[in-house]
């Protein structure tokens, strides 16, 4: 064992893979794997391959209370690091807003700026009855025992928020009716519903991609102000009537008591990465709609989220 | 009797499983069986099971004698306050104590310990921080800025 | 003869000197990952992503280093779980059961030299597998819904009555111990917690390397200090290493069937690679003419369980590939570094990128053919580690531990929970009670359960439901006949003797 170790020490050394002994870091909250991972880690490599960032920025997990845990650390014991930044999305404003965070609030970080976001979208297998949304809600409103939505998010969570938010506009309230089961992920949220197992999926359109390409499923409506580009022949819900607009951004934030010049480090580079060309190329494989909030406007904007999700939560029922 | 012991456990702890399961607030929209149902379920299992543990217990193991014991629980006392002090005072010092303290369980020889400890911690920390590029810290936060 | 093309496609793509070189040191480094407790292929891919980043690789090196690390920690799991009971990484979990009494009695080459040669069949099998059948079986997904996977589960925690113990209450005691554990936390279907204590380090539940570090790894050095080394591997005179031939020609049929067994398992998306072992370990038992043999140190306990697990690992890469939909931790990760590297799995992934999927595919079988190379004439380096002093080796075991799951989430709370799970195992092991079923039933349980729930959800709490389709229906009779019924069978043929 010991004599492996120097090999690989020594290959590695040889490699140039020693980090820098004070690295920034970016923490995404959240095991490996997921939208919070893939903020960090692409925005990350961008940042350093474009040289928006002197420096190396490593990534950390940190996975734990649906991202509470990073929320409370950054919080209690990295109030004032100048070199850290945190993935965040639309989850992590959701979840503020419903008090998830056993009582942390939003004011308690700085966010820095979100520079894409994944839209909202109904999809259906592609031999569903359903030609609309308009069509499939009013199903759902005629028979709400025969009709579940599956989504990627736990019950209450923004993908479940979506479906009561346009059945709302219908006119619809008996939201105790309306079926939804949470699964892991919007990958698997679409397998069940071409499996049969339920009517529609509601989730982001990332992970629906290769299913539309594919011709396996049919999107119904994205929930947002313009078609998506590339997606132009998804009409929006808004076309349809029903005036919901519902998008995942992908951003960071920053500890509260970090210095201005950090926040201002940060949000250029930020910026950077937002306006590149490999950032671009990224977007379009991952289907991220152009999004383009930095710096106190996204603050205002994260606020206005809040505000919004906690009124319809509490509207709906969803928190006391 | 340690059997019998065990059962009656689980059956306390079933029962306080149980209960706290019947606590559990229903969801506010269709969900037939609800969060309750499956721990209710689990906990019922459980208490089956250490009935039976009670009622028919196997033979006795054979338990280490009182000094041992002080010697394990010495050991998980080391553990728990190494678990405490890994974040605060950085990853070198902790570790050397900490092995140095299980390798002192092991073969009491203090000066062949205290060598083994800090050896391992040195090299260990060599190999997570820099081969594996974990976010370790050698040395509390303070000292090194 | 497409596949030729295709295949040489990949090959042309991944066979250069430098690929090579990296699934070299991919494979090395896998291995060591793997060996270690806490440190499994999902982490350990996820720490090793930068270094593709940082040494500026291209899309198809990045994925050969990446495939290479992922194999190579799940051939290194078994390394840990054969030499010290201590399972490097829980799809070796069953590899200790008759891996670590084969080494207490001086075998330890022998068994990593046959559970290489296993782990090498799984993965090839299930690597031919992938290139032949991936399209066909991404469909299979479709076909399971809640009630299927519901069946599914069920029937890995009815082969349980199989399991060691002599003594049911205290397996059924241990599986409820785990399932307990896994309802800690939010309740995915209604977003409520439940069992935290209001504890935020509760509320995403307790993960299951944490509990399987604490009962193996934890509790193995209680367990050397309690009995002063009498009963463990360490120190043990070893045999000479040889290739055991007749022992692997004897296990041909089980390597087989368990690497059939175990794709399946990985193929659809829930448990992976632990429940592929499992279930291989488990049909192979209750094949057997002798299954007093099962626990002992037999040569089908490893072979089975091992080449199950890396098939499964094989298995799991169809789902991700072709749906994006990661049937585990660690192809939840490789599916990240797909995404950060601008590549989309999906459905078309076979037709739009050739030279990926393809490349992949070539890179599995470099991958396992340097690491059957690599593993059986480094057993001799492997087994030694039994020949390092226990007073260096178990406070090096315990300290790579808490540096393993230190790194899960940075928080004290792990392991404090690790050392708890220690005490809890020390307990456990001493009075006889099964430590398998607990990780069993954490990493199934909140899966058994929500996929309960939801198939209550779609059918309005109709029980029925469960068994309305031909797969469900199917699978709730291999697990009454084949696990169930046996139990009584025995019963009844003891009381009438």
């Amino acid at each position: 064992m010991r004599l492996f170790s120097k090999i690989v020490v020594a290959t590695l050394l040889s490699t140039g893979f020693v980090g820098q002994t004070m690295a920034a870091e970016c923490i995404a909250p959240a095991n490996p794997g997921g939208g919070w991972d893939f903020t960090c880690r692409s925005i990350t490599k961008i940042m350093s391959d474009i040289d928006a960032y002197d420096g190396s920025i490593q990534v950390t997990n940190m996975a734990g209370g649906g991202g509470g845990l990073a929320f409370t650390h950054v919080v209690n014991e990295r109030n004032t690091d100048d070199d850290l930044i945190v993935a965040a999305s639309t989850a992590t404003a959701t979840r503020l807003a419903q008090n998830a965070y056993s009582g942390m609030t939003a004011d308690q970080v700085r966010f820095l700026g979100a520079i894409g976001a994944d839209p909202g979208v109904i999809v259906v297998a592609k031999d569903s009855p359903y030609q609309n949304l308009n069509e499939l809600l009013d199903a759902v409103i005629a028979d709400p025992s025969k009709h579940a939505f599956a989504g990627g998010s736990a019950a209450g969570g923004y993908d479940h928020l979506k479906v009561l938010m346009a059945l709302k506009r219908k006119g619809f309230t008996d939201i105790k009716k309306v079926k939804y089961i949470g699964v892991d992920g919007d990958a698997d949220a679409i397998t069940q519903t071409i499996g049969g197992f339920t009517a529609a999926m509601t989730g982001d359109i990332s992970g629906v991609i290769g299913f539309i390409k594919s011709g396996d499923v049919r999107v119904l409506a994205s929930f947002t102000d313009e078609r998506i580009p590339g997606f132009e022949s998804i009409p929006t819900a808004k076309e349809q009537g029903i005036d919901v607009v519902a998008v995942n951004w992908r951003g960071l934030y920053t500890p509260k008591g970090a210095s201005d010049a950090s926040y201002k480090k940060w949000t250029e580079a930020l910026r950077q990465v937002g306006s590149s060309a490999e950032w671009k190329q990224a977007m379009m494989a991952n289907g991220l709609a152009p999004f383009n909030k930095v710096g106190p406007d996204f603050q205002n904007y994260v606020d206005g989220v809040i505000a919004e999700v906690r009124e319809m939560s509490l509207e709906l029922g969803v928190m006391k | 009797m340690s059997d019998r012991i065990v059962g009656l456990l689980t059956l306390v702890v079933a029962l306080a499983f149980f209960a706290s399961a019947t606590q559990l607030e229903m969801p506010f929209f269709s969900d037939p069986l609800g969060p309750k149902l499956f721990p209710m379920l689990v906990s019922g299992v459980a208490m089956i099971a250490g009935t039976m543990m009670l009622l028919n217990p196997d033979a006795e193991p054979e338990w280490p004698v009182f000094s041992t014991f002080i010697k394990l629980f010495i050991t998980s006392i080391i553990l728990i306050i190494y678990a405490y002090t890994l974040k605060p005072f950085g990853f070198i010092f902790p570790t050397a104590v900490a092995s140095a303290a299980i390798s002192f369980q092991i073969k009491p020889n203090l000066t062949k310990s205290i060598i083994i400890g800090t050896c391992l911690s040195v090299i260990l920390f060599l190999i997570f921080k820099f081969a594996l590029g974990l976010g370790l810290f050698a040395f509390p936060k303070a000292l090194i800025g | 003869m497409e596949l030729f093309a295709n295949l040489a496609l990949g090959f042309s793509v991944a066979l250069s000197p430098n690929t090579l070189m990296l699934a070299v040191v991919g494979c090395i480094l896998g291995t060591i990952i793997g060996a270690l407790p806490g440190l499994g292929p999902s982490n350990g891919v996820a720490i090793l992503i930068p270094l593709s980043f940082s040494l500026g690789l291209d899309a198809t090196a990045a994925l050969v280093l990446m495939t290479s690390v992922y194999y190579g920690a799940m051939y290194g799991g078994r390394i840990s779980s054969i030499l010290l009971n201590i399972p490097g990484d829980e799809p070796a979990m069953m590899t200790t059961l008759d891996g670590y009494p084969m080494a207490k009695k001086g075998q330890a080459g022998n068994a990593l030299v046959l559970s290489g040669v296993a782990s090498f069949v799984g993965a090839f099998l299930a690597t031919i597998g992938l290139m032949l059948l991936a399209p066909i079986l991404a469909r299979v997904a479709f076909l399971f819904g809640p009630a299927e996977y519901f069946a599914l589960y069920l029937l890995a925690f009815c082969t349980l009555g199989g399991l060691g113990s002599k003594n049911q209450a205290k397996a059924a005691l241990s599986v409820c111990l785990g399932l307990g554990i896994s309802m800690i936390g939010v309740d995915k279907s209604t977003g409520l917690t439940r069992f935290t204590g209001d504890n935020l380090h509760l509320y995403d539940g307790i993960d299951f390397l944490v509990a399987i570090v604490g009962l193996f790894a934890v509790s193995e050095v209680f367990i050397f200090i309690e009995s002063h080394g009498k009963n463990s591997s360490i120190g043990v005179k070893l045999e000479k290493v040889t290739i055991p031939f007749k022992m692997i020609y004897q296990t041909k049929w089980t390597m087989l069937r368990s690497s059939i067994i175990g794709f399946i398992a990985g193929v659809l998306p829930g448990a992976g690679a632990s429940l592929g072992s499992f279930l291989a370990y488990m049909s192979e038992k209750s094949l057997a003419k002798d299954k007093e043999k099962f626990g002992t140190g037999d040569p089908r306990g490893i072979a089975a369980p091992e080449a199950g697990n890396n098939s499964a690992a094989g298995g799991a890469l169809v789902p991700m590939l072709t749906l994006g939909v990661p049937g585990s931790g660690t192809t939840a990760v490789l599916l990240a570094l797909l995404m950060t590297l601008n590549i989309t799995p999906g459905p078309l992934l076979f037709t739009e990128r050739p030279e990926v999927v393809w490349g992949l595919i070539a890179s599995l079988l470099i991958a396992n053919i340097v690491l059957l190379i690599l593993n059986v004439p480094l057993v001799k380096v492997f087994s030694r580690v039994l020949q390092v002093p226990a007073a260096i080796l178990l406070p090096g075991v315990t300290m790579i531990s808490f540096v393993g799951i230190y790194s899960l989430s940075g928080s004290y709370f792990d392991l404090l929970l690790m050392i708890l799970f220690g005490i809890v195992g020390f307990f456990l092991r001493k009075m006889d009670i099964p430590t398998v079923p607990v990780i069993l039933g954490i990493l199934l349980g909140s899966h058994m359960e929500v996929s309960l729930r939801r198939a209550m959800v779609l059918s309005d709490g109709d029980f029925t439901y469960l068994f309305s389709s031909p797969i469900s229906i199917g699978l709730w009779v291999a697990a009454i006949i084949g696990f169930i019924v046996p139990i009584f069978l025995r019963r009844l043929l003891t009381i009438s003797k």
